[in-house]
């Protein structure tokens, strides 16, 4: 099958006649909910709030480091990674630089302490440990406090990333356009039925296999999407060097073929255009989003030039003030480029419209005319910035802030109280860091080669990845398995909102309910709050997402950070320094809170958007943050009392010595 | 943050050998961070970041940048045997403890 005949997006739909992608949710969802079911089923007797939250504490190998690597692989490593790459090429495996430790640092570092000090606490979440281990309520609460209103944001955005992602990949099939037709035709109608369709669908089935099966079910379920996730990549390697590599002169590896494309390949520019057809009658079929036009260059022997309308809300402002006929446009720039979407899209590539008026716009870094090498070389092209996409300052951060704060995040720390012993985490450790290696690096090769098969689509760059699932498997004559390689986001973040909706949950219940209004609760009345909060936590979250945020990625980005800022720090005080005290970790938490907040703040005052971090000798907040929290920590513990002997005892001396002093 | 700097505690204080070992591998790790930081950032803005590009002095390894390959393909190669080696040579096991009852005195 020939490259030409056979891409088109909207085969989504069609490839083997059942559309790949609603199988793909539908029986990923029957299995989902069958694993649900076994967990609920096989729950054993006991405390019920540890084998619901934390899963007794007897998580395996296979369970534990696959729970680990799913949840920290959030839905972004399968949308916003693979659309980062295409959009900025190489320059993306050093942003991603600081994986080669990932594993080592979020689990050896603090894992099997931590585990131990929950163990002597018998805590069942991350507040129960600080809570315990400083014997503060108040500490406790402030930690409860902190995790649900970053949590809550996040899971709105989660819920709308995954929602956004199910659109993307239903479009244009049949039963989903008459459930979209349906919504828009009722009386309340949302502005994006097709959006609230899948928020519904995906939203409700979260919330169900969560609410009923708890941990475990979370667990399992997270296992099964890890398999997925690492299947998904391994399948599409190959596929993506082999269809590269097709086009490879003799002697040449695909590649070094890929990359040496790469090398001459400029950012697009945007703007708005009218068209006019060439067609004296104005008979053409008018354009849509996604057609490609063909006009001749302006000079005698220029190449044509090639454009591919955009979906409006790319350029909104803009195409508000021109009006109609105005459209929003993507010019090609190099050459190169422009020859594989007409091998690409063969007759689909218009040539009856006529140029009126153009007005585009260049990338800020990376767009001169002539130059070569942008996408193969740091800091790699950027539509914003005029320092590039990765200055150093900026990779420095990158450093810091995936091995370092991934440390910090409360939802990696529940998954190291679960584990059920040090054998367990070694093994672990190592699992996860082959993992991860068959992950992340191969993701920068399988999409630096879609910038080179699929010109063109920079400006929907967040769909690059089913794209590019369905384009290599028809290209191989395999449409069927793409709806495997299309499950992978799909598992990437349900397995995501599913343990952050319990990290919530588990906050109000036994942080909040259990340990301050009613210790002596009975187990029955705690596993009716546990599924009942868990019910609404989800809902809630679910309704914040009917009318989401507009700033999704940078909500994330920013409770991420936030979490880390305000949780690592106490955390390894707590477990490696006996001098630490309440005073001390407390300071240590608000400190980083507010440091890191204050950044935000400041952007909204220095760059006119909260969402623009004022960034402190370029560094991104998540080091301020850090900084100052570990500082504050540090300082005011050394400048207030010690804590109580007793306490040391219990947390940092054998057993017997413990309870015999 | 020596355990022994704890000046409330005897010099002999019996620690617990888990709190020890973790304490030393988690100095480890923060030493490995270190190490990557300084070989992966330093070598790739060095190698990867030239102002003015010139294609004749542009190499790859195996289709790889090469300022990408050894600044991150390989440390990323080296970072899994060391991990390798950190978890099956060097980590100690210990017991973690029995778990303690969630209706302790502390609960409330």
């Amino acid at each position: 099958m020939s490259l030409s005949s056979s891409f088109n997006i909207s085969f989504l739909a069609e490839a083997g006649g059942v559309s790949p992608a609603l199988f793909t949710f539908l029986a990923y969802t029957a299995v989902v909910f069958l694993l649900a079911v076994i967990a609920n089923y096989l729950r054993k007797d006991g405390n019920f709030l540890r084998e619901y939250f934390l899963g007794n504490r007897r998580l395996g190998v296979w369970a534990f480091a696959l729970t680990f690597a799913a949840t920290s692989a959030s839905g972004g490593s399968f949308t916003g990674f693979p659309s980062k790459i295409y959009s900025h090429g190489w320059i993306m495996g050093l942003w991603i630089g600081s994986y080669i430790i990932f594993p080592i640092c979020t689990m050896g570092f603090i894992g099997k302490r931590l585990n131990q000090v929950a163990r002597r606490s018998g805590a069942i979440t991350v507040p129960d440990v600080i809570r315990d281990r400083f014997r503060s309520a108040s500490f406790g609460l402030l930690a409860v406090a902190l995790i649900v209103f970053f949590m809550s944001f996040n899971l709105i955005a989660q819920f709308k990333a995954g929602s956004m992602m199910l659109k993307t990949l239903l479009t244009g099939v049949g039963v989903f356009e008459s459930g979209v037709t349906f919504l828009r035709d009722s009386p309340a109608a949302h502005p994006d039925p097709a959006y609230l369709l899948c928020l519904f669908g995906f939203g409700l089935a979260v919330i169900a296999y969560t609410t009923y099966g708890g941990f475990q079910a979370v667990v399992w379920t997270d296992v099964m999407q890890g398999i997925v996730m690492v299947a998904g990549v391994i399948i599409m390697l190959p596929l993506a060097l082999y269809l590269v590599g097709k086009e490879a002169p003799e002697g040449v590896g695909s590649l070094e073929y890929a990359t040496s494309r790469m090398v001459d390949m400029s950012p697009p520019r945007r703007g708005v255009a009218v068209f006019r057809s060439s067609d004296p009658k104005g008979n053409s079929t008018p354009l849509g989003e996604g057609s490609w036009i063909q006009i001749p260059g302006s000079d005698e022997g220029a190449e044509p030039r090639l454009f591919k309308v955009i979906p409006k809300q790319a350029l909104e402002e803009r195409l508000r003030e021109r009006g109609e006929p105005w459209i929003a446009v993507l010019e090609i720039i190099s050459p190169g480029d422009r020859r594989q979407v007409v091998e690409n899209q063969g007759d689909r590539v218009r040539s009856d419209f006529i140029l009126g008026d153009l007005e585009l716009q260049g990338y800020a870094y990376g767009a001169e005319d002539g130059r070569k090498g942008v996408y193969v070389t740091g800091p790699g092209p950027s539509p914003s910035s005029d320092a590039g996409f990765l200055p150093l300052s900026l990779v420095i951060s990158f450093f810091f802030m995936w091995a370092i704060s991934g440390s910090g995040q409360p939802a990696s720390m529940v998954r190291l109280m679960a584990f059920n012993n040090t054998v367990t985490l070694r093994r672990s450790i190592f699992t996860v860091a082959v993992y991860y290696s068959l992950i992340y690096f191969p993701l920068v090769i399988i999409f630096c080669c879609a910038r080179v098969l699929m010109p063109g689509m920079d400006a929907e760059s967040d769909r690059i990845m089913p794209a590019m699932a369905v384009f290599l498997t028809e290209n191989v004559g395999a449409g069927w398995l793409a709806g495997l390689l299309i499950a992978a986001p799909f598992a990437a973040v349900m397995s995501t909102v599913d343990s952050f909706l319990l990290m919530i949950s588990s906050g109000l219940v036994r942080d909040i309910y259990q340990r301050n209004m009613n210790p002596e609760a009975s187990e029955r009345r705690l596993k009716r709050l546990s599924y009942l909060f868990t019910l609404l936590v989800g809902g809630a979250a679910l309704l914040g997402a009917v009318h989401p945020p507009q700033f999704l990625q940078d909500i994330i980005v920013y409770t991420g950070s936030g979490l880390a800022a305000c949780f690592l720090a106490p955390v390894v005080y707590a477990i490696y320094w006996p001098r630490s005290n309440v005073e001390g970790c407390m300071a240590g938490m608000l400190g980083g809170f507010a440091a890191h907040l204050s950044m935000y703040v400041g952007g909204h005052f220095a760059n006119g958007s909260f969402f623009r971090p004022y960034r402190l000798m370029d560094f991104d907040p998540i080091i301020v943050g850090l900084l100052v929290s570990f500082l504050a920590g540090y300082l005011v513990t050394l400048r207030t009392p010690p804590p109580p002997e007793d306490l040391v005892r219990k947390y940092f001396y054998k057993p017997e010595a413990s309870t015999g002093a | 943050m020596k355990a022994s700097g704890n000046n409330q505690e005897p010099a002999n204080a019996p620690w617990d050998p888990v709190f020890l070992d973790s304490r030393r591998e988690a100095l480890v790790i923060l030493l490995l961070w270190v190490v990557a930081l300084l070989w992966a950032v330093p070598y790739c803005y060095l190698n990867g970041f030239p102002e003015t590009f010139v294609e004749e002095e542009f190499s790859t390894v195996w289709g790889v940048p090469s300022w990408l390959f050894w600044g991150i393909a390989v440390p990323w190669l080296l970072a899994d045997v060391f991990t390798l080696w950190f978890c099956f040579f060097y980590m100690k096991d210990g017991s973690l403890g029995e778990e303690a009852s969630v209706d302790s005195e502390e609960l409330a």
